[in-house]
C-alpha cells in the first residue's frame, strides 16, 4: 500500500510545469472561494453587529399580547411592570445592560412643514452602558438629567427635510395612551446617522420619561438586552424562561435573529451568491482537472499497458488514476489555503474601503475573514472535484486494450 | 508431447485484425508445442505475425479462433481477471522499450510484480536482491532508469520478468535497441538464466546475433509457420543444467 501510494506521488510530481499549473488551478479556486467567502462573513459579521448595536439588541423582551393583537391605543400591549422583568434578568450571566424602550410614531413641525416620524425612547445611560450609541453625524447624544429641554436626536433625512440643525427646535405631535393628542417642544442635540437611509428620513429619538410624558403612560414597549458576545444569546436565552414566567403580565421573547429581518435577506441573498460562485469554481476545477488526467493518461498509456500484461488488477488502476487526483487536490488545497490566507491578510493590512452599497449612506470596510469552516469546506471541494474529475480518465486507463497500448506511440 | 505435459500449446490458432471493411490475417491457423525450460527464438519478416503470437500466448490479446494451453489450462476459458493472476504468476514479459516505471527505482521496478502478487515486504526485498545479482545490476538498484544506460535498463526488465520466477519469459524484439555489446552481453545472460534457473524463454527476433545462440528457431511468414529447427543438443544441455 505503501508503494502504491509513492507511485501515486511521485506520478503526481512527474510533469513538474503541468502539476504546478493544475496546483494553481486548483489553489485559485480555493483562494477565490476563500477571499470572497471571508469578505461575506466580514460583512455578514459586520451588519449582524451593528444591527444589534443600532439598537436591536440581542434579545427583546415584550408582553406577549403584543404579538398576538394591534394595540388600540399606544401601549395598551406594553409592559407595565418594566422595572421588577428589567431587575429578573439584568442578573443573569453575560447580560452587559437591560435598556427599556418605547417605540411610537407621530407628526413633527418646524412650524412651516410637518412630516411623519417614527420615534425610539430610551433610557440614554442604559444604552450607553451596552455600547448602543447612536451613529453621530453631528451634536451630541440624549443626556438623562436634561437642563428642562425635552432633548431630541433626528436621522439626517429629517433634518433635511425640515431644514434643522443642533441647536434648532421641532415640536412633535402623538396620539397619547388614552387616545387624546399631545404634543410636545423639543431641542435637537444631535444629527444620527444610521446608516440606512430610509430610516434617516423617519429617525426620532426622546428620553423614556420625555415619551411617557407625552404618551401619557408609564409602560414601555420592551426591554431590550445587551449581551457581552453575540455566541451567548442562545444560552441567555435559555437561562431568561425561568425569570420571566409567574409575573403579572406573560413575557415571551424574541432573539436578534427573530428580529434582523434585513440581516436574514442579506444573508440569504449573498449566500446564494456565494453557492453560484462555489458551483462554478466547482466545474471549472472539475473539467479542467479532465482534461489534465486525461493528458496524462494518454501519456501513460504504454505504461499502463505493461502494468496490466504484468496482472496488475484493473481497479488498481481506477484507484491509482483517482489517489494520484486526490494527492493533487490536496495538494491544490493546501496552495489555496496558504495563498488564499496571505492575500487575505495582504489585503486586510491594505486597509481598503468600498463604496457605500445600495440603501447604505457609509463607505464599507473591506476586510477578508478567516473563516475555519470555509476553509475545510473549500478544500473538501476541490478534493472531491478531483477525485470526480479522475473517475473518467481511470476507468478509461483501466478498460485499455493491453496489446494497443503497449503498441502506442 | 501432449497439450497438458507441454508448457505452451498453441491449437489450430487464427487472428484476423478488421481493417475497414476487410481483415489482416495476421496468424493463419499455426499450431505449436513448448517445452519447459526451452530457449526458443520467433523469427520471421516484419507483419510476420510475430508479436501476435507473443502477445496470444501472453494472454494479453485473444485469438479469432484456435486454442491456446498453458500448463494445460484453455486460456480461452479465462475470465478476465483469471488471466490477470496468470499473467500475473506464470508469466514475465520484457518489451523492446523496456517499459520500466519512470518514477520507480531499478529495484522497485523489479519488486512491482511481487507487490501485485501481495508478496511479503521482506520476501520481497530479498527475491528482487537476488533478481537483481542474477543479472549484475545489483550496483545500480537505487537508480531510476533515466540514469541507466539501454542495457541496463533491459537488464532490469529481466530482472522484473523473472523475480517472480513465473513459468515462461517472453520478450518481444530485446535486442532491437541495443548496440552490438548490449545485445551480445542481454543474449548472453538469457541463455544464462535458461541454463541456471531452468527459466523458458520465448522471444521474436530477426536480430541474428540472437538466433546463433538459439537451440530452437520457429520461423514465421505470413502467419504460418515456415520453418521450426530445434537443435536436440542445445534443449537436452539446458534440462540437464536445470536438472543439476
Amino acid at each position: 500500500m505503501l508503494k502504491f501510494l509513492q507511485l501515486a506521488f511521485r506520478n503526481v510530481f512527474r510533469n513538474r510545469r503541468r502539476t504546478v499549473m493544475t496546483l494553481l488551478m486548483v489553489g485559485g479556486g480555493v483562494a477565490g472561494l476563500l477571499l470572497v467567502g471571508g469578505f461575506f462573513a466580514f460583512m455578514f459579521r459586520g451588519l449582524r453587529e451593528s444591527t444589534i448595536r443600532n439598537g436591536l439588541g440581542h434579545i427583546q423582551i415584550f408582553n406577549a399580547e403584543h404579538f398576538r393583537r394591534d394595540e388600540v391605543h399606544v401601549l395598551d400591549t406594553g409592559i407595565s411592570d418594566w422595572q421588577h422583568v428589567a431587575s429578573n434578568v439584568r442578573s443573569a450571566d453575560h447580560v452587559r445592560g437591560v435598556a427599556p424602550r418605547i417605540e411610537f410614531y407621530g407628526m413633527l413641525s418646524n412650524g412651516v412643514k410637518s412630516s411623519v416620524f417614527m420615534g425610539s425612547a430610551v433610557d440614554p445611560d442604559a444604552e450607553r452602558a451596552m455600547s448602543f450609541s447612536p451613529r453621530l453625524a453631528a451634536g451630541r447624544d440624549l443626556a438623562r438629567a436634561s437642563s428642562g429641554e425635552v432633548e431630541a436626536l433626528v436621522g439626517t433625512g429629517v433634518a433635511r427635510s425640515m431644514s434643522v440643525k443642533v441647536g434648532d427646535g421641532l415640536t412633535i405631535l402623538a396620539v397619547t395612551a388614552d387616545g387624546a393628542l399631545n404634543g410636545i417642544d423639543v431641542q435637537i442635540v444631535g444629527i444620527v446617522n444610521t446608516g440606512f437611509k430610509d430610516l434617516d428620513d423617519r429617525y426620532l429619538r426622546i428620553t423614556l420619561p420625555s415619551a411617557q410624558r407625552l404618551l401619557q403612560s408609564d409602560r414601555v414597549t420592551n426591554l431590550v438586552v445587551g449581551l457581552d458576545k453575540t455566541e451567548n444569546t442562545d444560552a441567555v436565552a435559555a437561562a431568561f424562561t425561568p425569570r420571566l414566567s409567574g409575573l403579572s403580565q406573560e413575557m415571551t421573547m424574541k432573539k436578534w435573529i427573530d428580529l434582523a429581518a434585513y440581516y436574514k435577506q442579506v444573508r440569504t441573498l449573498f449566500s446564494g451568491i456565494f453557492l453560484f460562485l462555489g458551483i462554478i469554481v466547482f466545474f471549472m476545477v472539475l473539467m479542467a482537472s479532465v482534461n489534465t488526467l486525461l493528458m496524462a493518461m494518454m501519456e501513460r498509456t504504454r505504461e499502463i499497458g505493461t502494468m496490466l500484461a504484468m496482472g496488475t488488477p484493473r481497479p488498481w488502476i481506477v484507484a491509482l488514476f483517482m489517489l494520484e487526483a486526490t494527492i493533487t487536490g490536496i495538494l491544490g488545497a493546501a496552495v489555496g489555503l496558504i495563498g488564499g490566507n496571505l492575500i487575505g491578510i495582504a489585503l486586510n493590512a491594505s486597509g481598503l474601503h468600498l463604496p457605500p452599497p445600495p440603501g447604505l449612506s457609509t463607505e464599507m470596510a473591506f476586510r477578508v475573514l478567516h473563516v475555519p469552516a470555509l476553509m475545510i469546506g473549500a478544500s473538501t471541494m476541490v478534493v472531491i472535484s478531483l477525485a470526480l474529475a479522475s473517475i473518467l480518465p481511470a476507468v478509461r486507463a483501466s478498460r485499455l486494450q493491453i496489446a494497443e497500448a503497449l503498441a502506442h506511440v | 508431447m501432449n497439450t497438458t505435459d507441454a508448457l505452451v500449446s498453441v491449437e489450430q490458432v487464427t487472428r484476423l485484425f478488421p481493417l475497414d471493411h476487410n481483415a489482416v490475417t495476421a496468424l493463419d491457423g499455426l499450431s505449436l508445442t513448448i517445452a519447459h525450460a526451452e530457449f526458443l527464438a520467433i523469427s520471421g519478416p516484419s507483419g510476420s505475425g510475430k508479436s501476435t503470437l507473443l502477445n496470444l500466448i501472453g494472454c494479453i490479446d485473444k485469438p479469432t479462433s484456435g486454442r491456446i494451453f498453458i500448463e494445460g489450462v484453455d486460456t480461452s476459458r479465462l475470465s478476465p481477471s483469471e488471466t490477470s493472476v496468470l499473467r500475473r504468476e506464470k508469466i514475465g514479459f520484457v518489451f523492446q522499450t523496456f517499459n520500466l516505471i519512470p518514477v520507480f527505482t531499478a529495484a522497485e521496478n523489479v519488486e512491482y510484480p511481487l507487490l501485485v502478487q501481495g508478496i511479503s515486504g521482506s520476501d520481497r526485498r530479498r527475491r528482487v536482491t537476488q533478481a537483481l545479482d542474477n543479472v549484475g545490476l545489483s550496483a545500480r538498484a537505487h537508480h531510476r532508469p533515466d540514469l541507466l544506460s539501454g542495457g541496463e535498463r533491459q537488464r532490469v526488465a529481466i530482472a522484473r520478468a523473472i523475480v517472480h520466477r513465473p513459468a515462461l519469459v517472453l520478450a518481444d524484439e530485446p535486442t532491437a535497441n541495443l548496440d552490438t555489446r548490449n545485445a551480445t552481453q542481454l543474449i548472453e545472460l538469457m541463455r544464462d538464466l535458461n541454463h541456471t534457473l531452468g527459466l523458458t524463454f520465448i522471444f521474436s527476433t530477426h536480430d541474428q546475433r540472437l538466433l546463433e545462440h538459439t537451440p530452437r528457431i520457429v520461423h514465421l511468414t505470413d502467419g504460418r509457420i515456415e520453418s521450426d529447427t530445434i537443435s536436440e543438443t542445445s534443449h537436452a544441455e539446458v534440462l540437464a543444467a536445470s536438472v543439476s
